[in-house]
């Protein structure tokens, strides 16, 4: 052990430089110092490609920096012995997947204390109070195929805690999880910091559900500390930083600048919405779904007697939770789930389920599945981008017509067409992916959660693209648990609950159903702030806007 | 699911008798029984092997349901060898005896599959891996990589449905961009399986890249001076069933 005194912060990164390669064509990392003391919590925020999972890999001693030093507790964490070091850093990386070795929960829990060559009683001691801490008890003697995502993450954090170690650091380690998820990694991670842990999150956005609790921020950019300094005053700058707040904060510095105190002094406003021009859609239907059900092998129901319309030039999002039967639904629309019972009309025509005009419907409808990017295999983009208008039997100047305009219809520039899409960044990536459903010119577009683990500029570049190509005549339809997208930029919301529709309507109609079927941390903060405020003063419309939001309030 | 619908190395826990026993007892009786079955010639000798299966089947309480589909991949095999042996016996002229032989030898494969079949269903994958590990560290003086491999097929088993469901996931989205993946012949198949297969191969590596960063943080360093939650220990019952898989080994060669 080294001389530890309260004094000595456990983190130190004295300016540390990274460069990836040997050529120096930009550095990862440049010149970064700050410290980290006991029992804080801090954020590291920074967009895609800021060098936060340069940093991550630093601090874990995973790699070594170019330059600069980097101590814990004191020591150079090159020279520190393996065993030391894993026993005081613990780190949970953002796909729970790649962290879990073993295929039996117990198993894998016990994998660090077991590494550490603990005798057997005290890594059961370790396993089962790591489960506790993370509330995952119940699912001791689970199967890791059988969890949750966010069951999953809880138990690489578990994996992590029975190392017993001092700090932990979270590289976007809630992107990929639903807001269920996210919230008991949160409720884990607030009881962990409670009893002394020392918690780095490295993140490109702060929820509302840790503004609170994060104590510093650490604003990283193009590799360089852009800004530091308490939560407090992040609030003030975030959005001179290019983040966004979220909207129940803009809401509580709101209420604190007029001097408002929530909810009290909502209890008499009495405020009326103005109704949306709600001029009843004359587009046709592109697809109509009639009495649809299917079922699984085990006679389980996966749809259940389903309607609905999906029109030209609209925007329809499907909500629901995992297993709703969501994206069973919309892998009907092209066939790749055979219809077994009712019927689907595409543009007032059976849909057809064999032979070639299958291959026909699948140009007609285009798919994007969750996570897209992966899905990539060309050498280039232009290969990429022409391969489904080829299947679909565009020949030369048509073929090329259609690579271009899949890349403008994603926003990205002529000189992308002979980069490798591997080489690209994740968010670069998953616009190609798009764009080359798009390109084969499909009337009607379906997107699995669109805008899953981007960052704020990439989020805006997909909602335009949807946009405009919503008004360009196209039916666009989003499956998503992402409620703030569904509600401020779709048209119409469906809304499925255990494999049955529970409403089809316009954004404000559906409300009150989109509330009973999603627990509240899945709420959008301005739909929970107003169906607080009317808990105490019925008059009060339920709103999921900020404006509008505002505009209540102030009609007073 | 296209892709889904295999379930290789599910372990199925029910604390069964056969499950609680030492994985090495398990691994060598399943030795034993294979080295037996594999030269059985009679009816009897196969009758007497099936009734011990039934019997294993039924010990595990593991329902034939499950067996029967993590069975599944091995039944192409025990059709190939059917067909087979069918076509090259009736080549001689005596159909009759063409197709009982085959269907003997058909038969004695899948008993013998079903066996190998109950060790992933009742053993957890890690202990597997455990038995595996100390079976094969004889031989990790001799410079083979034992505790690796054993690292190696416990990861597989953790990591196949995982892989079931991207493959799956993958063909859904290039049959949504019009791939033809069930047309053509075989070179035309072979060659529109690569918008599958690449990124599928670029999944498994970058996979693989950041498993072995998360094992190195939670600190592995390959087998030395690891200890275990559960190390096996071998009890007296272990020692009984492999004296009594033995002893019934030696008996179905007499049969």
């Amino acid at each position: 052990m080294n001389v530890q005194n309260n004094d000595t912060p456990l983190i130190e990164v004295k300016s540390v430089s990274f460069a990836y390669g040997a050529k120096n064509t930009g550095r990862a990392l440049n010149r970064v110092s700050f410290f980290v003391s006991r029992g804080e919590r801090i954020a590291v925020l920074g967009h895609n490609g800021s060098g936060k999972s340069t940093l991550v890999r630093i601090l874990g001693g995973l790699v070594s920096p170019s330059e600069g030093t980097c101590l814990v507790n004191g020591t150079d964490i090159q020279e520190m012995d393996f065993k030391e070091l894993r026993r005081t850093i613990g780190m949970v990386f953002q796909d729970p997947e790649n962290q879990i070795v073993a295929a039996m929960v117990e198993d894998d829990a016990a994998f660090a204390p077991e590494n550490q060559g603990l005798p057997s009683r005290e890594i059961q001691a370790r396993v089962d109070s790591a489960l506790l801490r993370v509330n995952m008890t119940h699912k001791q003697d689970s199967s890791v195929a059988a969890l949750s995502g966010g069951e999953k993450q809880r138990l690489a954090l578990a994996g992590v805690l029975a190392a017993k170690v001092e700090c932990l650091i979270l590289d976007e380690a809630t992107a990929m999880l639903d807001p269920k998820g996210r919230l008991d990694i949160e409720q884990a991670l607030r009881e962990l910091h409670a009893a002394g842990m020392t918690i780095i999150q490295v993140t490109h956005q702060i929820g509302a559900e840790n503004f609170d609790d994060i104590h510093r921020v650490i604003v990283l950019s193009h590799g360089s500390i852009k800004w530091q300094g308490t939560t407090w005053e992040f609030w003030d700058k975030a959005e001179e930083l290019g983040f966004e707040l979220p909207d129940e904060f803009r809401f509580r510095k709101y209420c604190e600048n007029k001097g408002l105190s929530f909810p009290d002094d909502f209890v008499n406003v009495k405020a009326v919405l103005d109704e949306a021009a709600n001029d009843e859609s004359h587009s046709p239907a592109k697809f109509k779904v009639d009495d649809l059900s299917f079922r699984y092998t085990d006679k389980s129901y996966a749809l259940r007697n389903i309607d609905a319309e999906f029109l030209s030039g609209e925007w329809l999002s499907i909500i629901g939770r995992t297993g709703s039967g969501k994206s069973t639904l919309v892998q009907h629309l092209n066939a790749l789930y055979k219809i077994q019972e009712g019927q689907i009309l595409f543009d007032g025509e059976a849909l057809p389920q064999k032979g070639e005009e299958v291959h026909t419907l699948r140009q007609r409808v285009g798919l994007v599945f969750q996570h897209p990017e992966d899905q990539l295999f060309s050498p280039t983009v232009r290969e990429e981008l022409a391969f489904a208008p080829k299947n679909a039997g565009f020949r030369k100047q048509e073929l090329d017509e259609a690579i271009i305009y899949g890349l403008e219809c994603a926003g990205l520039p002529r000189e992308f067409l002979d980069r490798s899409p591997i080489a690209l960044s994740g968010g670069e990536r998953r616009l190609v992916a798009i764009a080359s459903v798009l390109s084969a010119r499909p009337e009607c577009v379906v997107l699995d959660e669109p805008l899953a683990g981007l960052d704020a500029s990439y989020q805006r570049k997909i909602l335009g693209m949807l946009g405009r190509l919503r008004d360009e005549g196209k039916t666009i339809i989003t499956v998503t648990h992402d409620l703030d997208m569904a509600l401020n930029y779709s048209d119409r919301i469906l809304i499925l609950r255990n494999a049955a529709k529970i409403r089809e309507g316009r954004p404000h109609e559906v409300l009150e159903e989109l509330m009973n079927v999603l627990d509240p941390e899945a709420w959008p903060d301005v739909l929970r702030i107003s169906a607080e405020i009317r808990k105490a003063n019925h008059d009060f419309p339920l709103v999921y806007n900020y404006q509008e939001l505002i505009a209540c309030i102030s009609q007073t | 699911m296209y892709f889904t619908n295999v379930n290789l190395g599910q372990y199925i826990p029910t604390g069964s008798f056969i499950h609680r026993l030492d994985p090495r007892a398990k691994l060598f009786s399943l030795l034993l029984i294979i080295s037996a079955i594999f030269p059985s010639k009679g009816v009897i000798a196969l009758g007497f092997w099936t009734a011990l299966l039934v019997l294993a089947v039924h010990v595990s309480k593991i329902s034939w349901r499950i067996v029967l589909r993590a069975s599944r991949p091995v039944m192409f095999l025990v059709i190939f060898t059917l067909v087979f042996n069918m076509i090259a016996a009736s080549w001689g002229g005596n159909l009759g005896r063409g197709i009982r032989t085959s269907f003997f030898m058909a038969s004695r494969l899948l008993v013998l599959m079903m066996f190998a079949v109950l060790l992933p269903l009742t053993t957890a994958p890690l202990e597997l891996a455990d038995g595996l590990d100390a079976l094969l560290s004889p031989l990790a003086r001799v410079g083979f990589p034992a505790h690796e491999s054993a690292m190696m097929i416990g990861m597989a088993l953790r990591f196949i449905p995982l892989l079931m469901q991207e493959t799956d996931k993958i063909m859904r989205a290039q049959l949504s961009r019009g791939a033809r993946l069930d047309q053509g012949n075989i070179f035309q198949r072979v060659k529109a399986f690569f918008p599958v297969l690449i990124p599928l191969f670029i999944i498994i590596f970058r996979r693989a890249d950041d498993i072995a960063v998360a094992m190195e943080a939670r600190g592995y360093e390959g087998g030395e001076g690891r200890t275990r939650r559960k190390p096996l220990v071998w009890k007296m019952t272990d020692s009984l069933v492999l004296v009594m898989c033995a002893v019934i080994s030696g008996v179905s060669f007499i049969l």
